[in-house]
């Protein structure tokens, strides 16, 4: 098996990484009829497959469960959640031979094994789904011919995914048709229709390839969304104790310090952002995003052109046939960092003293989501699939740290995902040395208003709102934005 | 004379430039235990807070404590609402969760809670373990807290009140969600405490109180308004009236496709080992209207759930809804959409974000809060609703905003706002005082008489609508009795307090 990607001509390519439409809601007026009385098997049922799972099946769809033999025999947690709900339980040679759809939802690093074994029991005809294009973009799988592949991933946790759905919501959802293995044409009905299935038809759906999701995905969650919110965490907290800021304060302020600030993100963006801070805080973080962006575009680009060229999954997969090396070294190291160890102290911190005295942060997040945004549309990724693995999705992460710091961001997560975390937040900290040596408590640990007079220059003040909002991924979001304003607010602590 | 315990004086507060309190005063003497009542939104809640210390008000509220005495100095309130959290401290939940075993292990265990609760104030576990089987409540010990029911809720709430024993206890609507012994063991225990010189300001809307209470008063026009016991009982039997409804729920709901709404053969539901519904049977008829009754933990709002398509064993149950068998290709959508469904739990989890009018319209589409635009004609008679609930004032306003009365108000309006084929009720006037509960009823009946099928819960002073005709009684989970209304009259020992219902 090679890349996929590496094998199409480069006019294929752009072809492919620019599939992108958002849909409107007349598009799914069919509801679920085309997968109506249609056997769904879904292999593993962790949290997305169980979820998903719980959602079809509600929708009325027929919904079962194959498992590896292990699985079944140990009565292991993926057993229990599938017979708990009252589902069918069964192995592959059980249920595969008889699925119309097959629904992979086992975890990535699994996949060539997982469709190694099921593909050969399935039906001329049927469809494969997958909820992330990693197995057949980057590891290049090849499915037989009469088989119809397409993908359907929910931007959200799996808990998400259920508990938005039954609000009588949904999450944003990615649908996607291989082009190679779309026999009779019956993809794209398919992928709507399951989309319908899980409620994702409520929140907007964007029509997108495997390979624009595979090459978005992966770069918005090594740089902005999990590594750069990783480094910046820990680069802040560390800031504070070299200054003698109380560390249990500093604790606190940095693991839900990212999740009040990003949930201003996700209400209206980089301005709504922004627009936290006292004019004289916004000139500043500005600046300081400003400078952030220059030091470290070479490092963003690094990313995506590693992963465009396929470098990125190469190394990975050598690491999984490593024995996961280099990936459980610096899980490791991450759990023993200074600000994982030191418990969140017993102090009330106000929601606007997150912004005013975590100034830091809001610069930190502007930089990166502007960054991973333009990187991405650089490289052909259309701005609407940039937007979905920026913008849309730090807040969704930040809550994972706001819940257990950055071992529970890394344990949601993927592994891809983990991985390329760490391997950012190697690189990146080295590079902010000098930048971070500048750094002092009124941008971090202090109220950044205290002691100044707060006026600030009308036509400075101008210049930094037009450069924020005039920003391409302001637009994009407004409209994006639109069609999920129900997204539920995540409390804070 | 002794100083007094409590002693307010021109207590004045503001919510929304209105006046909430206005010069109230109120002496509260050692040995005294107060009832007091009032309309929703009249202040009660705001008053007890301001004397727990929890919102500030203008005025003076002096306490005085006995030094000397066996319990702690401190006032201890004990709110009509209050919101749990997860082991992350986060309280971000569904109300379907609870149903669904692998999203329960997210919360303590009442154990942990109760065992960190005790350390804190350094109290002995064993008396604990008293209240809670005085309660009913020493099963669920070792239940997390999203698996317990609302009721459920109140009485760990109530446990911890009385564990801590403190000088001065103020309990807020103590009484929703519990059933008929509970209340009456809770009385008991109230009045036990009372005796070993506990003093107690109860705020509740019930007539059965505890004896201890010896001083009535109501909160009206921000002031404190004390009451004889004989004027209660007159204000509580006045007429009501309640004005033609909306022409567009006077409209028979939707043809009934079938003549059975409901069909249960055999249901049986457990988690693990424990088993919450055994061996049900039960058929609803089209247009029938039911009582639904038994004690806390009986298994009622596991029952509603199946029916409501909230439940994920219905999978495994043989059933039928509406003529068809459930689980055969029927999206849960389609269910909600032919029944209106209220539930202290449906509240309990609503979206907070959401506006009275947002809430009301979001009825339409069985979704908690609105994800798009009623159009024209729906729109308006979500505007018909709010003004016929009283609400137009709020209709802009955050549900979290409103005094609990109001939002449940709001609730309700949601639960008939599409003339549902179907609806369930269950205990639809917790928080509303006695005037609204009875106008509500009345609003019921009047609604019913076009052939809607009604599932009413209610433990509670028998405050039920007059159209209902059948009961059906749960026992842990099994059917204890089918009977018509007055058969359980005749054989009223286990119907609650049906004198009372019986009353002009
Ligand atoms: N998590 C997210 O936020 C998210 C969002 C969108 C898309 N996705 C995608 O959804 C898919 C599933 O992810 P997930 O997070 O739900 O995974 P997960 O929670 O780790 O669940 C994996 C399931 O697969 C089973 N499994 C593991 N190894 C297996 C093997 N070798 N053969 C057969 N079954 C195996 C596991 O059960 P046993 O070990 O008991 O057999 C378990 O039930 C991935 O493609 C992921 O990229 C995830």
């Amino acid at each position: 098996m090679s890349n996929y990607f590496n094998t199409l001509p480069l006019r294929e390519k752009l072809n492919q990484l620019g599939v992108c439409d958002f849909m409107d809601s007349a598009e799914f007026l069919d509801g679920v009829n085309v997968l109506k009385g249609k056997k769904l098997v879904i292999v593993g049922c962790g949290a997305q497959g169980l979820n998903q799972g719980l959602n079809l099946r509600d929708s009325g769809l027929n919904v079962s469960y194959a498992l590896r033999k292990e699985a079944i025999e140990g009565k292991r947690d993926s057993w229990k959640n599938a017979t708990d709900n009252g589902f069918t339980v069964g192995t592959y040679e059980e249920l595969i031979p008889s699925a119309d759809l097959v629904i992979n939802l086992t975890p990535d690093k699994q996949h060539t094994a997982v469709v190694n074994a099921v593909m050969p029991l399935m039906k001329q005809g049927a469809t494969l789904l997958y909820s992330h294009g990693f197995n057949i973009v980057e590891e290049g799988m090849q499915i037989r011919k009469d088989i119809t592949v397409i993908m359907v991933a929910p931007k959200c946790p799996g808990s998400e995914v259920r508990a938005e759905y039954v609000r009588g919501f949904g999450v944003p959802t990615l649908i996607a048709v291989h082009p190679e293995n779309d026999p009779e044409g019956k993809g794209l009905l398919q992928a709507k229709a399951y989309c319908v299935g899980t409620g994702g038809h409520r929140a907007g759906v964007l029509k997108s390839s495997f390979v624009a999701e595979v090459k978005s995905d992966l770069m918005g969650e090594q740089t902005i969304l999990c590594g750069l919110l990783q480094t910046g965490s820990i680069l802040s907290f560390d800031k504070m104790i070299e200054k003698g800021i109380d560390a249990g304060y500093a604790s606190k302020l940095v693991q839900y310090g990212v999740e009040v600030i990003t949930e201003a993100l996700k209400q209206g963006g980089i301005t709504a952002m922004m627009d936290r801070l006292s004019n004289v805080a916004k000139i500043k973080a500005f600046e300081v995003s400003e400078e952030l962006k220059d030091i470290m575009r070479p490092l963003f680009q690094k990313h995506q052109d590693d992963i465009m060229s396929g470098e990125f999954s190469r190394i990975m997969m050598e690491d999984w046939a490593n024995g996961d090396k280099n990936l459980l070294a610096w899980r490791a190291e991450t759990g023993e960092t200074a600000f994982e160890k030191t418990p969140a102290g017993d102090v009330k911190i106000g929601e606007q003293e997150y912004f005013d005295n975590y100034t830091l942060m809001v610069a930190f997040v502007r930089a990166g989501v502007e960054l991973a945004f333009e990187t991405m549309v650089q490289a052909g990724i259309k701005p609407e699939s940039a937007y979905y693995e920026s913008l849309h999705e730090t807040p969704l992460i930040a809550n994972t740290i706001a819940r257990k710091k950055l071992f529970e961001m890394n344990r949601v997560i993927s592994d891809t995902a983990e991985y390329g975390c760490y391997l950012f937040d190697q690189a990146c900290k080295p590079l902010l040395a000098d930048f971070m040596k500048k750094v002092d408590t009124d941008l971090v640990g202090k109220n950044f208003n205290e002691g100044k007079d707060g006026a600030v220059d009308n036509r400075a003040l101008i210049e930094v709102n037009e450069a924020i909002r005039g920003h391409q991924v302001e637009q994009i979001g407004a409209v994006l934005r639109k069609a999920m304003t129900a997204m539920k607010a995540i409390k804070t602590a | 004379m002794s100083e007094p315990v409590v002693h307010i004086t021109n207590l004045n507060l503001w919510y929304r430039q209105k006046a909430v309190l206005q010069d109230l005063n109120w002496t509260i003497n050692p040995s005294e235990n107060w009832l007091v009542y009032g309309a929703s939104g009249s202040g009660k809640t705001t008053l007890a807070k301001a004397i727990a210390g929890l919102v500030r008000a203008n005025g003076s509220i002096t306490l005085n404590f006995k030094p000397e005495a066996a319990q702690p100095p401190v006032v201890h309130y004990v709110a009509n609402w209050y919101q749990f959290k997860d082991l992350e401290g986060q309280s971000n939940f569904y109300y379907q969760q609870r149903y669904n075993k692998q999203a329960v292990e997210v919360t303590a265990t009442v154990r942990a809670e109760l065992e960190s609760y005790g350390k804190k104030h350094g109290l002995n576990f064993g008396i604990a373990e008293r209240i809670m089987s005085d309660l009913g409540f020493a099963a669920l010990i070792d239940s997390t807290l999203i698996q317990l029911s609302s009721g459920e809720h109140k009485k760990l709430q109530l446990v911890k009140a009385l564990w801590l024993n403190p000088q001065l206890l103020i309990l807020d609507q103590p009484y929703n969600g519990l059933d008929t012994r509970s209340r009456e063991n809770l009385n008991t225990l109230l009045d036990e405490l009372a005796e070993q010189g506990m003093q107690l300001i109860l705020i509740a809307n019930d007539l059965e109180i505890p004896a201890c209470i010896d001083r009535l008063a109501e909160i009206r026009e921000g002031k404190l308004v004390e009451i004889s016991a004989s004027d209660r009982m007159t204000d509580f039997f006045t007429e009501e009236t309640v004005p033609p409804v909306p022409a567009f729920l006077r409209e028979h709901p939707a043809a009934a496709a079938s003549e059975l709404v409901v069909k249960m053969i055999g249901i049986n539901v457990s988690y693990g080992e424990k088993q919450v519904l055994r061996n049900v049977d039960w058929e609803v008829r089209s247009g029938e209207k039911w009582l639904l009754q038994g004690h806390n933990g009986s298994g009622k709002s596991t029952l509603l759930s199946l029916i409501c398509g909230d439940h994920p064993q219905a999978y495994s149950n043989n059933f039928y809804l509406f003529g068809n068998k459930r689980g055969s290709g029927e999206s849960i959508w389609e269910i909600k959409a032919r029944i209106g469904l209220i539930s202290p739990e449906l509240h309990w989890y609503f979206d907070p974000s959401a506006t009275v009018w947002q809430s009301i319209a979001s009825g339409f589409y069985d979704s908690s809060g609105l994800f798009c635009e009623p159009g024209s004609t729906k729109h308006a008679q979500a505007d018909e609703l709010v003004s016929y609930f009283g609400l137009e004032e709020y209709k802009n306003v955050l549900m979290t905003e409103l005094p609990l009365g109001k939002q449940r108000l709001a609730l309700l309006a949601r639960t008939i706002i599409k003339n549902p084929e179907l609806l369930i009720l269950d205990e639809p006037c917790q928080g509303l005082d006695l005037h609204q509960t009875r106008y509500f009823n009345m609003l019921v009946d009047e609604l019913c008489k076009n052939g809607t099928t009604l599932i009413y819960v209610g433990h509670f002073d028998a405050l039920v609508p007059s159209c209902i005709e059948k009961r059906i009684l749960l026992e842990n989970g099994a059917v204890k009795s089918i009977e018509t209304m007055t058969e359980a009259v005749e054989t009223a020992d286990n119907f609650e307090n049906f004198e009372i219902l019986t009353k002009p």
